[in-house]
């Protein structure tokens, strides 16, 4: 049974307020990681503004979406623990996924799920390189007397692979 | 290919997006960001900076290990080596759609395949099937004399100056039955007019007056027309070769 408190209309307004102010935070922790997701996506155009944006937004997005988190637990731990109706608390944690989603998506580069880095370079003689075909394209270079060849179809994938080739640090891209 | 150092500071880049097309990467040391086809930095605490260049050939495997017996070549990911593109790639990739705003007018295709050349300032797009047609184009670009070559296998390009110690020289491929010379291994034969001595696809002069001289490798980007467009926006462009299939 629940006992009857009065509830006063400023205890009311600040409630409401909290609220609005939850909405907002889930709503800018969801617009910094994606937007700049949404404006470099492939197969579209950017802009050199758009890719500015998309800078500035992906510096600031793991901080924003910590902050963000840590304001809306406080938050939905207030409204907690001042509402007892459990469908309200119900919305208050399923309202703490979407920013820990946001969270967590900041610290990932998405680009490098679709195109695995290449974890270990490994290299081969060439009287052991069957995996490449004789009309198969490498990007090649020479430095200090040192050879080596990148097989396209792996560039192509990859697309940035570090080595070092006649002692100088080199970062091949396709 | 880029040397990986700026100011003696070794960086490690991934790949971390994509600008019309052509993908951006950021590097772990600074979180720059850095356009993959200038090698500039385009946005963050090293933007304005530029990687060096390393020198770097388009290649079949065949010509490049003829040349380089002793080299190495990078292995797959065995892990991932299933999501890598069929051999056909460069078919499939033909009918990928261009986003980038595209002219009209224009007098090739946005998907042509062009070998770029960028010199003193000046560049000049060479459409791949102009190439294949000709084999040879002779050209001055950014005041240098040059030639373009294409490989016996129709898919290797290289560039080189055709000026040797100050004298400018004309160059001609001869192919099999045309020819005079003892043949120097294939079936053609890239010779001077000046001299009459034969030089093979990697600049170097084999049998006549000059064996042994090598020429100036001048590098050479293969590229859609539609991107080397966007980072030279003054090529000229090649069109002997498409005057010549009509």
């Amino acid at each position: 049974m629940e006992t009857f408190s009065p509830v006063s209309p400023q205890q009311k307004f600040n409630r409401k307020l909290a609220w609005l102010i939850l909405l907002v935070i889930i709503a800018i922790s969801l617009a910094v990681v994606m937007i700049p997701a949404m404006l470099i996506m492939p197969f579209k155009p950017q802009t050199p503004r758009a890719v500015e944006l998309s800078y500035w937004l992906k510096s600031w997005s793991p901080i924003v979406t910590v902050l963000a988190l840590i304001a809306s637990l406080a938050l939905a731990i207030w409204l907690w623990i001042g509402k007892r109706s459990w469908w309200r608390r119900s919305v208050l944690v399923l309202s703490m996924i979407p920013v820990l989603a946001a969270t967590w998506f900041a610290r990932q580069n998405h680009f490098e799920w679709m195109f695995n880095p290449l974890g270990q370079t490994a290299f081969a003689k060439i009287s052991e390189a069957g995996f490449v075909g004789d009309k198969g394209m490498v990007m090649a270079v020479t430095i200090n007397g040192e050879s080596v060849a990148y097989p396209v179809r792996q560039m192509g994938y990859h697309h940035v692979v570090h080595d070092t080739v006649g002692g100088v640090p080199i970062v091949a891209t396709y | 290919m880029w040397e990986s150092k700026v100011d003696d500071k070794p960086l490690t880049f991934h790949l971390s997006g994509i600008n019309n097309q052509n993908f951006i990467m950021r590097d772990e040391e600074t979180g720059s960001w850095w356009q993959q086809v200038t090698g500039e930095a385009i946005q963050g605490p090293m933007k304005g900076r530029r990687l060096n260049a390393v020198f770097c050939d388009e290649l079949t495997f065949a010509t490049w290990k003829r040349e380089h017996p002793e080299g190495r070549v990078l292995k797959p990911d065995e892990k991932v080596a299933a999501k890598y593109e069929a051999e056909n790639w460069e078919e499939e990739y033909a009918n990928f759609p261009v986003v980038t705003p595209t002219d009209a007018a224009d007098q090739l295709k946005p998907r042509t395949l062009i070998v770029g050349v960028e010199l003193n300032g000046a560049s000049k797009a060479y459409p791949l099937e102009s190439l294949q047609q000709q084999q040879l184009i002779l050209d001055e670009l950014g005041g240098v004399p040059l030639f373009v070559l294409i490989g016996e296998d129709r898919k290797s390009v290289r560039a080189f100056e055709r000026r040797l110690d100050g004298r400018t020289l004309e160059f001609f491929v001869v192919t099999e039955g045309e020819k005079q010379q003892p043949p120097s291994g294939g079936n053609r034969q890239l010779i001077d007019a000046e001299t009459g001595s034969i030089w093979d696809f990697s600049g170097r002069c084999q049998h006549g007056q000059l064996a042994g001289k090598q020429l100036k490798p001048i590098p050479v980007l293969k590229d859609y027309w539609f991107d080397w467009k966007i980072y030279h926006p003054k090529t000229a462009i090649y069109l002997l070769g498409e005057r010549l299939k009509q």
